[in-house]
């Protein structure tokens, strides 16, 4: 069954460059972290702080390309986890045939933001999610780690 | 010099550029995308940010990432959907800022985008589509500005990024 999430915020892990990106289920607790790069982790930050930059930015790029070329993104589904590596599917309609892309969430996500459209995963990978990991990381950070950065 | 630039390409408002290497700028911490075109007359340099240096190198090198990445993301929706990048075009210098547009053939049409030239030269080098710079452009920027740039280099700043 698919589980939508909303976007809670972005974290910064102060010690690699990296970004958590915080999901959480609409109707429950449970919490999807999904680690992305920096440049990713910028661009969920600036859609969910709605944020216009002065020049498209490569995911402002992707809409505007899937805008002017009349598709639409329906949805995007966080679809499993390999490796400890997340999968995601972009649904589009384009020419009136429904696609399914495959992409890195973090993507999926930054577009999904700019499109309006729902996020889902499913139970197996709220099942399978790295849920102690995200744990040890938490209990790491220092509070001054949460600056403005945490939304 | 490129005095005399329009006499020299008498009746073309554009030329194709071909990428001949990415450099590491270490007085701005950023990268310089080279461009030329094909007679080797004239050059352009484009100053970008490491993020965007990251997707040309990748390209450039063809670097194979077990996952795609936001460009390959973009040339799958258009291959999926049996839309064509034409050309890509780096139109415009305002404040030291380049604008470009990608062209794309959908169906029967033709779109124009709107995007900064590191994600059109990004995409064009991915879906082997031709990267052309206005005349305009190439004379506005000023090739004495690179050739200072140039001669401050030293041998140790031109790493592997130099293509």
């Amino acid at each position: 069954m698919d589980i939508k999430l909303n976007v809670q915020g972005v974290l910064t892990d102060p010690k690699t460059e990296t970004q958590v990106v915080l999901l959480r289920a609409e109707d429950g607790q449970e919490v999807l972290p999904i680690w992305v790069g920096a440049i990713e982790g910028g661009a969920i930050k600036f859609a969910l702080e709605g944020i216009l930059p002065a020049r498209p930015m490569t995911h402002d790029l992707l809409k505007s390309m899937i805008d002017h070329l009349g598709f639409r993104v329906q949805k995007v589904i966080i679809t499993e986890i390999k490796n400890n590596t997340y999968y995601a599917l972009i649904y589009l309609e384009s020419g009136g045939s429904l696609l399914s892309i495959d992409s890195r969430p973090s993507d999926a996500i930054a577009l999904a933001l700019r499109t309006h459209v729902p996020i889902y995963t499913t139970d197996e990978v709220l099942k399978q999610k790295a849920g102690d990991s995200l744990d040890t990381w938490l209990e790491r950070l220092n509070p001054k780690d949460f600056g403005d950065k945490n939304v | 010099m490129t005095g005399d630039i329009q006499d020299t390409h008498k009746g073309k408002t554009m030329l194709q550029m071909k990428v001949r290497g990415l450099m590491y700028d270490p007085f701005n911490n950023a990268f310089i995308i080279i461009l030329r075109d094909e007679q080797e007359k004239e050059v352009l340099p484009v100053w970008i940010g490491k993020p965007e240096a990251g997707a040309i190198s990748f390209a450039l090198e063809g670097v194979f990432t077990p996952r795609p990445m936001t460009h390959d993301l973009m040339k799958s929706i258009l291959d999926s959907s049996n839309a064509k990048v034409i050309s890509v075009v780096i139109t415009d210098l305002k404040d030291n800022t380049y604008f470009a547009k990608i062209h794309i053939a959908y169906q029967d049409s033709e779109y124009t985008v709107d995007s900064r030239p590191s994600d059109a030269i990004a995409l064009a080098l991915r879906v082997d589509a031709p990267i052309f710079a206005t005349l305009a452009v190439i004379q506005k920027h000023s090739t004495e500005e690179l050739d200072r740039w140039l001669e401050n280099l030293r041998p140790e700043d031109f790493g592997k990024s130099d293509a």
